[in-house]
């Protein structure tokens, strides 16, 4: 049975500001499905939603197969970690982990035992007579934890858990979360802006924009075969180049110097992409495609460079290509590149979505 | 600030050193004019040393003339009493109160904000003839309940604990709403001991405010089992034949004094805390 049913789902606000439109999402049990977007696109606001914190303007949600839409939160079994963890700074750590377990009314005993396993799961035995000033913040995020997973919800919801981290720990904890979470088998909803984390923690991905959910999939998936020009520039870092241009009798028309043959497609005016990662470099006389070196960042194990590639007289277009190992080509001087045809993304120019050949 | 000029330093130690003599200076004469004869506090004539009826003084007031019992003890328990009414009945209406407006979405709810802040203009002196006969048609008259009763509402404190209210955050009171605390647990768990100092310092304001009324029961009481410490002040004054007996005034004044005081020592860790207050 599935987890987690959000059918139709919409959210208008009480000023009228329709945040979420229309959402059909399906969870299986278990799964970590991870919602990402840029800020304003309405993932607080679903998570919210699910959690029983905002109340459901259209639609039914359906926690294993029980609408629970006018459910209290608590009644719904499910658990969540805030982005500034919200712990009690009255309680110490182990009352902050029972308080949802005593107002259950579970007996004094098996609180201590469930408490005590968590914290022993997460590293926090020592911790446990301590109140929240006196954690790190690497520790407020493991308490925040333990306060979800003592309870044993069927649902866990992570809210930005890890924005408040610095840049090492985020990586740590981000290892961590997974981890547990493919230990305790508990179905996951996790927002995120940030698309490193949300490529490597989600079993399915779901990209939001403007409240509606652009794509839904693997993120290889998603890496592999974006919908749209959204998600194709959201998904991946450095984010897809996109150029426009029109295919005309079986020629793809890049820049002024650069005509490429191409398959047929259903509509001549399209955006072209291609990812830095599967751009090469190569002499001039042979390329695909000539660009402008403005930049280049040597990253060690890789090479960005940034440039511009022209696609008519006056107008130029940003190109970024990413090579393994060093290069240290001229600024300002034309390289080459070859465009391979099985790496290209094609979008129709109109309605951004992605078309194949026909 | 980091000034470093002798003269300012030496100048501000003056000013602050007379600010003391000028308030101290009636401390040190009722405690000098508590242990002298009752003729040593005469017209024109005030007692700076003290004297050899110390113990003849307190002893007449704390424990009564021969044929005639103290009324000290039972006017302090009075005191007490009131005091400690009005600052716990003013403490708890105004959480109740001030937890209601930031927490609930109720009808009228800036109306009620508003009539609550009207109160701050009426003060009991201000409304005391009909509070009185509110008091007497309810039968209150010389009781505690008309003693504390009508001192009770307070807009101060509860604009204090809306503001120590609005500070907590909103993650916070979700988080107690998902680990199932409903509106009574949330207020008992999470609300009162994070308002902990506020409300010791509010206790320490309170109790001063309660111990101190005045006009109020010298008004609703007119049998001396209700009588109250400070106002027995005002009627050792007004004895018929005008032979006022200045050292057990003095006496008494003291011991008035005496509770705020140990008040404002025992609190007053938790009273600064809860003034400056960071631990959110
Ligand atoms: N209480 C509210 N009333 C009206 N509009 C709201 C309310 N809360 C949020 N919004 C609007 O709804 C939209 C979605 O907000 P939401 O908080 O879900 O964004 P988000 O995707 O979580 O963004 P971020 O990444 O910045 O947290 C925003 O445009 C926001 O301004
Ligand atoms: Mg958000």
């Amino acid at each position: 049975m599935s987890d987690l049913v959000l059918r139709n789902i919409g959210k208008t606000y009480a000023n009228g500001y329709q945040a979420i439109p229309s959402i059909d999402l399906t969870i299986e049990e278990g799964e970590f499905i991870v919602l990402v977007g840029p800020s304003g696109c309405g993932k607080s606001t679903l998570l919210r939603m699910v959690a029983g914190l905002e109340s459901i303007s259209q639609g039914d949600l359906l926690i294993k197969g029980d609408q629970v839409n006018h459910k209290e939160p608590a009644e719904r079994d499910i658990a969540m970690v805030f982005q500034n963890y919200a712990l009690y700074p009255h309680m110490s750590v182990y009352d902050n982990m029972a308080y949802g377990l005593k107002n259950r009314g579970e007996p004094k005993s098996e609180i201590e035992t469930k408490v005590n396993a968590v914290a022993q799961m997460l590293g926090l035995e020592e911790l446990l007579t301590r109140k929240p000033r006196q954690l790190s913040g690497g520790q407020h995020q493991r308490v925040a934890m333990g306060r979800a997973m003592v309870r044993d919800p069927k649902v866990f919801l992570f809210d930005e858990p890890l924005s408040n981290l610095d840049a090492k720990l985020r990586v740590q904890m981000r290892v961590e979360i997974r981890e547990l979470q493919r230990k305790l088998g508990t179905t996951t909803l996790y927002v995120t802006h940030d698309q490193v984390e949300a490529m490597t923690l989600a079993d399915r991905l779901v990209v939001l924009n403007k409240g509606h959910a652009e794509q839904v999939g693997t993120p290889m998936a998603l890496y592999e075969r974006p919908a749209s020009t959204f998600v194709a520039q959201f998904i991946g870092s450095p984010s897809m180049n996109l150029i426009p241009s029109s295919i005309e009798n079986g020629v793809l028309q890049l820049g002024v110097d650069s005509q490429l043959a191409c398959p047929q497609f259903s509509t001549d005016k399209v955006m072209w992409g291609i990812r830095p990662e599967h751009v090469d470099i190569v002499p001039l006389q042979d390329a695909d495609l000539s660009l402008q070196v403005k930049a280049v960042e040597a990253l060690g194990a890789e090479t960005l460079i940034h440039g511009s590639v022209k696609i008519s007289e006056d107008k130029q277009y940003p190109f970024v290509v990413r090579l393994s190992g060093n290069h240290a080509p001229d600024i300002g001087q034309p390289i080459g590149l070859r465009v391979p045809q099985q790496a290209w993304h094609v979008f129709d120019a109109e309605t951004t979505k992605r078309i194949e050949p026909l | 600030m980091i000034e470093n000029r002798p003269w300012l330093t030496g100048f501000s130690h003056l000013v602050l050193i007379l600010g003391v003599l000028v308030v101290a200076l009636p401390v040190w004469v009722a405690i000098v004019a508590s242990t002298d004869p009752a003729n040593a506090f005469g017209v024109g004539h005030i007692p700076l040393w003290f004297g050899d009826q110390a113990f003849a003084n307190w002893h007449q007031v704390l424990i009564g003339k021969e044929g005639q019992a103290s009324q000290v003890l039972r006017m302090t328990l009075n005191s007490l009493i009131m005091a400690l009414g009005i600052t716990f009945g003013k403490i708890a209406i105004s959480l109740f109160s001030a937890y209601a407006i930031v927490f609930f979405r109720f009808p009228f709810r800036g109306l009620e904000f508003w009539v609550i802040f009207f109160t701050l203009m009426l003060p009991v002196e201000v409304r005391i003839v009909p509070t009185y006969e509110v008091v007497a048609n309810l039968n209150l008259l010389n009781s505690y309940t008309g003693l504390t009763l009508p001192l009770i509402a307070s807009a101060t404190a509860t604009f204090l604990f809306r503001q120590c209210f609005m500070s907590i955050p909103g993650e916070l009171v979700e988080a107690a709403r998902i680990d199932g605390a409903g509106p009574i647990r949330f207020f008992f768990d999470i609300l009162l001991p994070m308002s902990r100092t506020n409300i010791a310092a509010l206790f320490v304001i309170l109790f001063i405010y309660g111990w101190n009324q005045y006009l109020w029961p010298l008004i609703v009481t007119t049998d001396d089992a209700y009588y109250t410490l400070v106002m027995s002040v005002k009627r050792m004054l007004s004895v018929p034949d005008g032979d006022i007996e200045w050292n057990k005034v003095m006496v008494s004044t003291l011991l008035a004094m005496i509770p705020p005081v140990l008040v404002v020592i025992g609190m007053q860790k938790l009273f600064v805390k809860g003034l400056v207050d960071a631990e959110k």
